[in-house]
């Protein structure tokens, strides 16, 4: 039972890490320069935005929910960094706290709702999601307020794309880091247990005097908090907070979790698949790119690979 | 529990029946009370601020405003009913928003057949959704979440850029008002006939299966309820109405547009738990969804008529949002306490 659970798991990072490389090797085909190191190196780096927001989705579809605020949160405390920073690095020593102290209290207040008033996580995080977008909006003026247009503190943009290490970004170093983080919480600390626990009998583990609302709110904060740092990284990259760059993360997030193996029911997956998906969508997207294949081409594609990916090892048992 | 009812005189019999009623429709009645209470808030801010009652034309354009809105979300009640949720419903608007308003001609002929190929368009996307959740055995909100993407894509195929038109008679006969009766707009016609279908509905063996798995799946299962057939039922159904919600919109606004759709996913679900739809399935009512989208719209020309800030409006319908079902939530846990 646990191992047919464990290989399936490890099935779809397989098979996601071995698709994604399928995928290089016919860009490379068609393209010769796109397995440049650079090239590739870029992509990671590309992925890595979607990789940190999805290493929250992993811990809240871990234990069976789901986050549709990720969006606006990220959104939110990218610009939240950018108009309070200035672009200065000497504000960004309190920038930096304050807009990760909002997006885990954002995180948090999902999960309060979810545990305090039985509110289905789907509607929670759903208007979380809409009272961000509006307090952005509202706030900045509809973002044309005149910190709007900072830039990031070069502290941040140096976290993310300097390149100490040759053709190594910043960035790429900050996602293995939080790869090992996440991976050490989920696999070797009580936490880590207590998730999978809840994730795969939430009565079970309430009635072995485990405290499981405060489990989810942790797990919840968590969300939040991951959904900033990919925030800082993706304000890093563009220089800039943008109205709408969190958009895409609502579909990608949810996708890197799935095409990784991870079980949307709660309970079974590991965020090395979350990884492995988040590489998936991006290499896919710019193969697809190479191919002069366009935007709606690209949509249509993502949604066909989740698809596939749900049909080869997302599949329920039958019931009789 | 000991007692037997027979004890109570027949007065307090009546009192537990309707406090019983009460309890089990908790959400439906207190989403038709927050409803009358928009609407009452509504006119009289309007009111204090137009120095005059709202009136026809108030009517003609909050009705013309909700019903995509509306009909989106009666579809998403069919799927919520059976425990599950659809997020493809703004693809679905995306697409069939978009073939009606690049194929539509002037003909009386074009309207009709574009219009039933939108409906037939947003029905085979609905069989496609409850097709993989039945057969494929997968979960429904992953399974519209990748659907969604690829129906968006596909109107970004139909319609690159936005525009097309819808000719003026369509128009006329979805948002406009019939010549003998200017003051009752078309809208709350059909408003009313949704709600006339969604009764006659109620009592066939089919929504009653729909509620039956929304409750409890094994034991519908047992009871020889064809689970497969209610969730495809329910999907296809969903898909329809996300078409005609398509339509609808192209229709009201002339034009159309690949992308307008999909805000809908989000207010389809928003009306829905509005209207006291339960999401674990098996509660609610379409009626109270499209109450749910009126109080949904009501809410905005609330706070405009109350000045507050209109880029503050997704805020404020978040926070609506969970504050109404914290109330309904408290108010059921109270009640049952009571009993």
């Amino acid at each position: 039972m646990m191992n047919v659970n464990a290989l399936r798991a490890e099935r779809g990072t397989l098979l996601a890490f071995a698709a994604a490389i399928a995928l290089v090797i016919v860009g490379g085909i068609y393209r010769p320069s796109f397995v440049q190191p650079e090239n590739l190196a870029t992509l990671l780096l590309l992925a890595s935005f979607i990789g940190i927001a999805a290493a929250g989705q992993t811990f809240v579809v871990l234990i069976g929910g789901i986050d549709l605020s990720v969006p606006w949160v990220l959104n939110a405390m990218a610009i939240l960094l950018t108009t309070t920073s200035l672009g200065q690095n000497d504000r960004a020593w309190w920038a930096v706290p304050l807009a990760l102290g909002a997006g885990v209290l954002a995180g948090a207040l999902n999960g309060l709702g979810i545990v305090l008033f039985d509110i289905p996580p789907v509607v929670m995080t759903l208007a979380m999601n809409g009272i961000m977008e509006g307090l952005v909006l509202g706030l900045t003026g509809g973002f044309t307020c005149g910190a709007c247009n900072s830039y990031a503190p070069p502290a941040i943009v140096w976290l993310f794309t300097a390149k100490p290490i040759p053709g190594v970004a910043n960035g790429l170093l900050l996602w293995a880091l939080i790869a090992a983080g996440v991976g050490v919480v989920l696999s070797l600390t009580l936490l880590g247990r207590r998730i999978y626990a809840l994730g795969n009998n939430p009565l079970a583990t309430y009635l072995s005097g485990i405290d499981t609302r405060a489990v989810t709110v942790i797990v919840y904060a968590l969300s939040g908090f991951f959904a900033a740092i990919a925030g800082f990284g993706l304000a890093a990259f563009g220089q800039q907070a943008t109205l709408g760059m969190g958009d895409p993360f609502l579909f990608d997030s949810i996708a890197a979790v799935v095409i990784g193996g991870a079980s949307i029911l709660g309970g079974k997956g590991n965020y090395w698949g979350s990884v492995a998906g988040a590489i998936f969508l991006i290499v896919l997207r710019s193969v697809l790119q190479e191919y002069n294949i366009g935007e709606a081409g690209r949509s249509i594609a993502s949604g066909v690979v989740i698809l596939i990916a749900l049909l080869l090892y997302g599949r329920q048992r039958a019931e009789f | 529990m000991t007692r037997s009812p027979a004890r109570y005189p027949a007065r307090s019999m009546a009192r537990l029946r309707l406090r019983y009623y009460a309890v089990q429709n908790v959400p439906l009645l207190l989403s038709l009370g927050l409803f009358v209470a928009m609407v009452i808030l509504y006119i009289i801010l309007f009111a204090l601020k137009q120095s005059r009652l709202p009136g026809a034309f108030e009517l003609l354009t909050t009705v013309n405003n909700t019903l995509s809105v509306g009909l989106s979300a009666i579809g998403q009640t069919f799927v919520v009913l059976t425990g599950g949720i659809d997020l493809s419903v703004g693809g679905i608007v995306d697409v069939t928003n978009s073939v009606a308003a690049r194929y539509m001609g002037d003909s009386p002929g074009s309207i009709a057949l574009v219009s039933l190929a939108t409906l037939a368009v947003g029905a085979f996307a609905g069989l496609t959704n409850g097709l993989l959740v039945v057969y494929g055995r997968l979960q429904p909100i992953i399974v519209t979440l990748a659907t969604l993407a690829i129906w968006e894509g596909i109107a970004l195929l139909v319609l690159p850029q936005q525009g097309g038109s819808i000719p003026p008679a369509l128009t006329a006969i979805l948002a406009g008002t019939l010549p003998f009766l200017t003051w009752l707009p078309n809208s709350v016609i059909i408003a009313v006939l949704l709600v006339a279908g969604w009764q006659l509905l109620r009592s066939t063996p089919f929504l009653t299966g729909v509620y039956a798995i929304g409750n409890d799946e094994r034991a519908a299962r047992a009871n020889g309820i064809s689970v497969a057939r209610a969730k495809l039922g329910a999907s296809t159904l969903a898909g329809t109405c996300a078409g005609a919600a398509g339509l609808y919109f192209a229709a009201a606004n002339t034009s159309g547009d690949a992308t307008s759709g999909t805000p809908f996913t989000l207010t389809s679900i928003a009306a829905v738990v509005l209207g006291g739809v339960s999401l674990f399935g098996g509660r609610g009512s379409a009626i109270g969804s499209l109450a749910g989208a009126f109080i949904l719209t009501l809410l905005l020309n609330v706070l405009f008529f109350a000045g507050v800030n209109t880029q503050l409006q997704e805020f404020f319908q978040g926070l609506f949002l969970i504050l109404a079902v914290v109330a309904s939530t408290l108010v059921r846990r109270s009640l049952q306490r009571a009993r």
